[in-house]
């Protein structure tokens, strides 16, 4: 009887590694799940998606444009005629603006209007007394909750800065003086960035958070299905038994759940970048000035390194929390909570006045949302850069460490029932 | 390190195992079984549920670590180099274990590339293996369509694919139809021929009679008696396995057990 030669392939734990990860890898693409979030979701679904969304806002911004709204006029007859005038202007693509000529002495009381513009007499009141008075101003009263009564607001605001206009020429001609003299300060406001920051500062809203979930979502069920499904499939043993280093076994799932976690965030930007000047364009409903949304190429090529070390962090996290499930059902139900874990501090990084510094370099997830949206718009520098790719560092080897120590155990890898946490504190407890 | 002059392919002494169970606390699975198969010996370990059976071939094939005691595969220790036991080893049991998503070729290759076969050999391996178990017929299809007999061919080419020394079967015939059944017998019958050593675990009375040279009865995790099925008859003065069996169980309840 031969032995097997004792040069075999397990010896070195990397390439061991490498060699699960390949197998995983090919196992997970031939998962229907693994299938939908990383390929079909990135390339088909979420650009249709987006489309649907733009058009639907599109339509609902035109049917807002075209809507005609009932203005309640509150003044004597004479300028009540005058205001129906300057505010019953057509404007090409625009709704009209019918102006309803209202008792002079209805009052100004908020309770009393709400009844007007509920009862549709009108969706917004204009008080217009004769002449300029301090005790007795013009107001224009309206129902922000009503989508009617705002449009009506817009409308009414933009018509009167034009009637507003002619009154001061006017009066500026009654006295001989230069209508320039009412204006003493004209100011004019000049961007001074070029088109394609607007859309890069557009897309660092967007995509920052999309890098978080898509990482995240890429990982969820590979990691379940590695470990959870392993044991579900009664496949445990086997892996067991193959003839590598155990480290090497659990590093390869890993890498595999980390493979898998990249692409779909890969493919996911890129679908997201292409589409978005595009749809986003639309929706700006913008011309010549409109802010040119490009891929960011090179922000994606400078984050690449930052966002490898968080899938890592990601993937060994998911795959050491799955693991501790009995089933399938059991691995997604345990990952659900830890998935939020990770997208809500993403989404808190849109909050105003959040920057990578030497802090926030610090918080895992909040850090790399930062860092990725700093160099979308060109704000990031070296130093909080670099603190922060330590950090991811350090995170991912943490949890790499707390991932392989889990599954390095009989009672995790072995178990038809889910870990309770007294067990998990025993089994991460120093030896 | 392998000496030579020894011919044990399987060596256990006082292996032992403690588990701690949420609802039943510490629990002892296995209680100092000592164990010696030879090269080309097919060794039975025969016992009900729970027994120990299963948890004894784990701690030899490296799945588990045991709490005492010591083990050793083809002269190489299993808490030492688990790693050179399991190069050594052919594994199988009843639920085959199998990647559903893999083909049989598949599985075959990725088995023969961890166990150092490459390029002509790993080919040549691989079809030796389906003209060996008959696989051409469904073995580029994908496991998790194979029928249980045909899933079962397949986890018996991946266990000696490499040409293992020691084979280690856990109740190798559990949920198979008679057919498939059958052809696993056969299959254990020829590798004794091949001077495999062939540890099996089984609570099926008459598979244990036809097939082993030495049969070891496992109970409450301790090896009440291990022999030939005439020493075993010497031992209890009992004819049959199952009066045997009866008559060991009977003596380890009453505190008469002796291993």
């Amino acid at each position: 009887m031969s032995s097997p030669p004792r040069d075999a392939p397990g010896a070195g734990v990397l390439r061991a590694a490498f060699a699960v990860a390949r197998k995983e890898l090919g196992e997970s693409f031939r998962d229907r799940q693994t299938l939908l979030y990383t390929f079909v979701l990135p390339l088909c679904m979420y650009p249709a998606m987006f489309w649907i969304m733009v058009q639907g806002v599109l339509v609902v911004q035109g049917q807002k444009q075209a809507r005609d709204v009932t203005v309640g006029v509150v003044a004597t007859a004479e300028t009540a005629e005058a205001a129906r005038g300057q505010l019953a202007l057509d404007e090409e693509g625009r709704g009209r603006i019918e102006v309803v000529a209202l008792d002079p002495e209805t009052p100004r009381d908020a309770d009393a209007i709400a009844e007007l513009i509920e009862g549709e007499e009108a969706d917004a009141l204009l008080f217009l007394p004769d002449g300029r008075s301090e005790d007795d101003p013009a107001a224009l009263f309206f129902d922000s909750t009503s989508s009617q009564s705002e449009t009506a607001r817009g409308r009414v605001v933009s018509a009167l800065e034009g009637w507003t206009e002619e009154l001061r020429a006017e009066a500026a001609e009654a006295r001989e003086l230069d209508p320039e003299v009412l204006e003493p300060i004209l100011i004019q406001t000049r961007k001074i960035n070029p088109s394609k920051d607007d859309g890069a500062l557009v897309l660092s809203l967007l995509l920052p958070i999309l890098l978080v979930v898509m990482c995240v979502l890429g990982a969820f069920f590979p990691a379940v299905d590695l470990t959870a499904g392993e044991k579900e499939r009664q496949t445990a043993e086997t892996t067991l038994l193959l003839p590598i280093p155990r480290l090497g076994l659990h590093l390869g799932k890993i890498f595999a759940v980390c493979a898998t976690s990249m692409i779909a965030a890969t493919l996911n930007l890129l679908a997201l970048g292409l589409s978005a000047g595009h749809l986003l364009g639309q929706l700006a409903g913008l011309g010549d000035g409109a802010p040119k949304v490009e891929l960011p190429l090179g922000a994606l090529i400078s984050i690449a390194p930052l966002a490898a070390l968080f899938a890592f962090f990601v993937s060994a996290v998911l795959t050491g929390v799955a693991s501790l499930a009995a089933s399938f059902k059991e691995g997604q139900a345990l990952l659900g909570p830890v998935q939020m874990l990770f997208m809500l501090p993403a989404m808190a990084t849109n909050l105003p006045g959040m920057e990578l510094t030497a802090t926030t370099a610090w918080i895992p997830v909040v850090n790399v949302s930062l860092a990725f949206r700093g160099l979308l718009v060109g704000s990031a520098s070296a130093g909080p850069l670099l603190l922060c790719a330590f950090s991811l560092t350090v995170a991912a080897l943490f949890a790499i460490w707390f991932s392989v120590r889990l599954l390095s155990s009989e009672e995790v890898s072995l178990s038809s029932e889910t870990i309770s946490m007294t067990r998990i504190l025993r089994i991460l407890r120093p030896r | 390190m392998t000496d030579p002059t020894n011919t044990s392919a399987i060596r256990a002494e006082g292996l032992a195992k403690t588990f701690h169970d949420p609802q039943r606390g510490v629990v002892e699975a296995v209680k100092g079984v000592d164990l010696d198969c030879r090269k080309g010996e097919i060794f039975g370990l025969l016992g009900p549920n729970g027994a120990g059976k299963t948890t004894t071939l784990r701690m030899l094939s490296t799945i588990l670590a045991p709490t005492a005691g010591r083990a050793l595969i083809d002269g190489v220790d299993v808490a030492e180099d688990p790693l050179e036991v399991r190069r050594r080893l052919g594994f199988l049991s009843g639920s085959t274990g199998l990647y559903p998503r893999l083909t049989g070729r598949e599985t075959l290759r990725y088995f023969g590339r961890l166990h150092g076969l490459e390029g002509e050999r790993l080919e040549a391996a691989i079809a030796r293996a389906f003209d060996a178990f008959d696989l051409h017929a469904f073995g580029d299809g994908r496991c998790e369509a194979l029928s249980t007999g045909q899933k079962q061919r397949v986890s018996i080419a991946r266990a000696v694919l490499h040409d293992p020394p020691v084979l280690i079967l856990d109740e190798p015939t559990t949920g198979l139809d008679i057919m498939a059944s059958s052809d696993m017998i056969q299959f254990i019958e020829s590798r004794r021929e091949a001077g495999t050593c062939v540890l099996f675990s089984t609570h099926i009375l008459s598979e244990a009679e036809r097939l082993c040279d030495r049969i070891g009865i496992v109970y409450d995790g301790r090896m009440l008696a291990a022999g030939s099925l005439d020493e075993l008859r010497a031992m209890t003065g009992k004819e049959w396995l199952e009066e045997i069996f009866r008559e060991l169980v009977q003596r380890a309840d009453a505190g008469e057990g002796a291993a």
